[in-house]
């Protein structure tokens, strides 16, 4: 009999090869087929690794049957978001830029995935560079969301969330810069876990808004976000901005009877009916399971788009500047002088919102133009972290939507300022640098999937993990998509 | 050096030194120059996606160093700002530098000159990584990424300076605080400490700075004052040409580079509006927190200085300012001397035979004498077989000659070898080389009993001349006063 693995969470199938229940190479091979199966309607992937996922997967049987320790995701199938490095792997960002671009050393992440027996299966796909809020703007594809192929599965991290949402493999990491893991978990209806800012290395992550970035998991469960946690979230000497902390075990059984739930109510004028009730019914659901909830003071997070907007192009215009045609990436073949190096190679290598990103990152740093917009946007950052501390004074976690809407139709939104509003719930966790986790928590009446988010103060990431794991045990959103639970 | 009456140069300098680290700035690959191109990097040196920068401690260690050295205020609180301009030897296309929180403000040095102590401020100084260097081959260019990471430290002087002696004097002060620190390797040949000069001039009596030329990569001292002295001539005379027009016009705000066989400072490019370097803080970087047991600690192990050092071999040495200087500017020079001299124990004398005689002999060479290879141990015997009249002074310059063709031998064994170097002592055969050269001098002796002294001076040449510069220099001298005195 052939076991329907994809119905599994990652700790369930770890465990039915620990028991010698399943071999490595058979849950390999029943991921590869769904992927080959099902990956052409949903496009997730840019690369799929077969070779290399069948011959770590002998190996890990082969350890297995010598009795060795085979790691706390053995034989579970990851996929990568293609902006970290798998060496000797292509890293493209989605940008045809870094079409020829192999990564020459692997990814901290990806060290410590691989060192705990994960089976690397694949790139997803992704906007360029990780900027965008669709998936729609990478350079080779967009991806269509598992519950309704003609609308999009959010992004950046569009491609994993997808891949996640379908089944085709039960972990995906991603990348989060003000939401680019937990927008896309909403909008697919999985669970998308940014960790504390620095708890995870970004090192071999290529780098959008430095102070920003976050690489966390999107996973079924809150429980294969925890265990995903436990292999990722430790200290790098690569990274400085990274925690010199010790790794967290992550118990996720906890009693919400003395937890306290901030609620930022004024934040949250003005949502869509759907979302605001979507959101009093999780709201509600929390207090039946005994935690308390209490009106909190966010106000200031109104303005997080601007200033998200000002300080990730800041940082993105210059961690971009890398990209010049001279050291690797693609050289435009038009290009004879130095200038025209740069000028052509850049103008033919990033798609139009990197260049509108990369344009007024330059442009609010520009002198004459610094003080009335890097720095009131910092200083704002400043206030907003206050805000937060003040918070969480009084609650231990803060519950808000994750996105504005439900997934919305391929092409449906071209302003880009309107696209923008797709992160207005999630970068404030980004700008103070706190743990938030997407959870499913229903669907909209188009059946597409919704979540909502807790957030925690810094170093909290297991009790925001604990808090998330009562819900989801309470309410159980996270569904498979009818389209793709085959059996098979 | 110049006067230029009605006019007063006004000079500051930027001195970028390489910190001698063993791994770079901001990665462990090797800080080393010479290798072959694109040997000692990292993926961080080429700025490959996904790589960040990691803080060298013993670059801010060296720099806290050189901050106590010259009585700065050291930040308890500094940081890395970005720099964003795009030259293929910048691997980021940004660099890594500190701009708005230095870890160094303030700090002076102190310099004699012409018998006045005179004080130069320092307006600031910080750490950042140097970048890569450009090749350039008939059909292409290639770039060499061994030096792009490097820590440097940029010493920013305050516009200080008025004349080109006085920027140069400094730069050399400098420069030996640094080696005395171990700090820096001083090597300006191999660029490891490179001069930036901003020239401007004004009348005598202005108060405001007007516009200068920014030279560029000055790696000597003596370019650094060719440079600067043009520099000032040329300007005052484009002041003197068209009085009325305006200064902008006359002296276009620029960088320039000093071309040495021109011997002038070629325009390399004029000054948009302002260069916009969009700086904002690295965020791949937490600030550098410093704690005042760290820098403590650092001040009390802070190493002789050269000016220190220089007044106590005046002092306590009884040297001469001009050889004190000389010795002291360069560390291993005068480590050389310390080393020798607490065995013979001669310090005017030792001084002199490193500073003068061997240096002399060595002029064409392009050597330096500590490099040579004569040991100070072999180089203090040496002194002391003078000091003890074992040889005599034209015996000695011989053994030094063979000193220098052959380092590592023992002097004592030179002399001992050569029958030749064997003082005469021997009363009695000096005293017929002196009745030898009096019975040929008549008329020496009749000036000398004239009252002039100068041809008691030439009957000893004679007598020395005659044995080969062998015979004990007093007996001559005795043989001769009495000879004299009883004719």
């Amino acid at each position: 009999m052939t076991i329907p693995f994809y119905r599994f969470s990652a700790l369930e199938i770890r465990e039915m090869f620990e028991k010698g229940e399943a071999s490595a190479v058979s849950i390999a091979n029943h991921f590869l087929a769904r992927i080959a199966k099902h990956d052409p309607s949903i496009k997730a992937f840019l690369k799929v690794l077969e070779t290399e996922v069948i011959l770590k997967a002998e190996a890990l049987d082969r350890k297995k049957k010598m009795g060795l320790p085979c790691g706390k995701l053995a034989a579970v199938p990851v996929a990568i978001k293609d902006n970290m490095h798998i060496k000797g792997q292509l890293t493209t960002c989605a940008s045809k830029f870094l079409t020829n671009y192999k990564a020459p050393f692997n990814a901290t992440a990806i060290h410590l995935l691989e060192e705990e027996g994960a089976l690397l299966i694949g790139k997803t796909n992704l906007d360029e560079f990780a900027m965008g809020s669709s998936t729609e703007n990478s350079a080779f594809f967009s991806t269509n969301n598992p519950w309704n192929l003609d609308v999009v599965p959010g992004g950046s991290s569009g491609g994993s969330s997808a891949a996640v949402a379908a089944r085709l493999c039960p972990i995906a990491t991603g990348s989060d810069t003000g939401g680019s893991i937990r927008q896309p978990a909403s909008f697919c209806g999985v669970v998308g876990f940014k960790p504390t800012y620095g708890r995870v290395s970004r090192y071999g992550l290529v780098a959008f808004g430095s102070s920003l970035d976050q690489i966390g998991p999107i996973t079924t469960t809150i429980a294969d976000a925890a265990l995903t946690m436990e292999v990722i979230g430790r200290h790098c000497p690569y990274d400085a901005t990274c925690l010199d902390l010790p790794p967290e075990t992550y118990l996720l059984r906890k009693e919400l009877q003395d937890v306290v739930i901030g609620i930022p109510t004024q934040f949250l004028e003005g949502l869509t009916p759907e979302i605001e009730a979507n959101f009093l019914a999780a709201v509600d659901l929390f207090r039946t399971l005994g935690a308390k909830t209490m009106e909190i003071d966010l106000s200031i997070l109104k303005h997080s788009l601007p200033v998200y907007y000002i300080l990730a192009t800041a940082e993105a215009s210059t961690n971009l500047a890398r990209f010049d045609g001279i050291r690797y990436g693609v050289r435009s073949s038009g290009a004879k002088t130095l200038e025209e190096v740069y000028d052509f190679s850049r103008k033919e290598g990033f798609g139009p919102e990197v260049k509108q990103r990369i344009m007024l990152g330059t442009y609010v740093l520009s002198a004459g133009y610094q003080d009335a917009y890097y720095r009131k946007a910092q200083k704002v950052r400043t206030l907003m972290i206050n805000a937060f501390d003040k918070a969480f004074e009084a609650c231990d976690a803060v519950l808000i939507p994750t996105a504005p809407s439900g997934a919305f139709r391929k092409g449906a939104i071209h302003d880009p300022v309107e696209m923008y509003l797709q992160d207005l719930f999630t970068i404030s966790a980004n700008l103070a640098g706190l743990p938030a986790v997407s959870i499913p928590s229903g669907f909209t009446k188009e059946n597409l999937p919704l979540g909502i988010q807790v957030l925690g103060p810094q170093l909290c990431d297991v009790a925001v993990l604990q808090i998330a794991n009562a819900y989801e045990q309470a309410s159980r959103f996270g569904k498979i998509p009818p389209l793709f639970d085959d059996g098979a | 050096m110049k006067e230029h009456t009605i006019w007063e140069p006004v000079i500051g300098l930027e001195i970028h030194a390489q910190l001698n680290t063993r791994s770079k700035l901001f990665s462990p690959a090797p800080n080393r120059f010479g290798d072959e191109p694109n040997t000692n990097i990292s993926y961080v040196c080429t700025g490959q996606p996904g790589t960040l920068p990691i803080l060298n401690k013993e670059a801010v260690k060296k720099g806290v160093q050189f901050g106590l050295a010259i009585g700065s205020d050291i930040a308890l609180l500094s940081a890395f700002a970005r720099k964003s301009y795009f030259y293929p030897d910048t691997p980021r296309n940004f660099q890594i530098t500190q701009f708005e929180n230095p870890l160094i403000r303030g700090g002076s040095i102190t310099i004699d000159i012409d018998g006045i102590s005179k004080r130069f401020p320092i307006k600031e100084a910080h750490i950042e990584d140097d970048a890569g260097m450009l090749r350039h081959f008939t059909h292409f260019a290639g770039v060499d990424y061994n030096r792009a990471g490097a820590p440097l430290i940029e010493i920013v002087s305050e516009p200080c300076f008025h004349s080109a002696k006085e920027a140069s004097l400094y730069a050399m002060e400098v420069r030996a605080i640094l080696l005395y620190l171990d700090a820096c390797d001083g090597n300006m040949e191999e660029g490891s400490l490179r001069i930036d000069g901003n020239v401007s001039v004004r009348l005598k009596g202005e108060n405001i700075l007007r516009p200068r030329a920014e030279i560029k990569n000055l790696n000597s001292f003596s370019f650094l004052e060719m440079a600067i002295e043009s520099e000032i001539t040329s300007q005052i005379a484009l002041y003197e040409k068209e009085p009325n027009r305006p200064h902008l016009e006359l002296i276009p705000p620029g960088t320039y580079r000093w071309d040495p066989d021109a011997k002038q400072a070629i325009l390399m490019r004029a000054k948009e509006s302002s260069d916009d370097y969009r700086y904002f803080p690295e965020p791949d970087l937490p600030p550098i927190f410093l704690t005042t047991s760290y820098i403590d600690e650092l001040r009390s192990t802070l190493p002789e200085l050269p000016r220190d050092r220089f007044k106590r071999y005046v002092s306590d040495l009884a040297l001469n300012n001009q050889s004190a200087y000389v010795l002291t500017q360069e560390k291993k020079l005068s480590d050389y001397f310390e080393e020798a001299n607490t065995i013979c124990k001669s310090p005017k004398n030792l001084c002199n035979w490193m500073i003068v005689e061997f240096v002399g002999r060595l002029k064409d060479t392009g050597k330096k004498f500590v490099d040579l290879g004569i040991s100070p141990k072999h180089l203090a015997a040496f002194i002391q077989m003078i000091d003890q009249g074992k040889i005599t002074g034209p015996i000695a310059k011989q053994v030094a000659d063979e000193m220098v063709a052959s380092p590592w031998k023992d002097p004592e064994r030179i002399v001992k070898e050569n029958p030749n170097y064997q003082p005469l002592d021997d009363a009695e055969t000096i005293e017929k080389f002196v009745d030898e050269v009096l019975a040929a001098n008549q008329q020496s002796i009749l000036d000398f009993q004239a009252g002039k002294e100068r041809a008691f001076g030439f009957l000893v040449g004679q007598v020395m001349k005659l044995t080969q510069g062998k015979a004990s220099p007093s007996i001559v001298n005795s043989l001769l006063r009495q000879k004299l005195q009883k004719s």
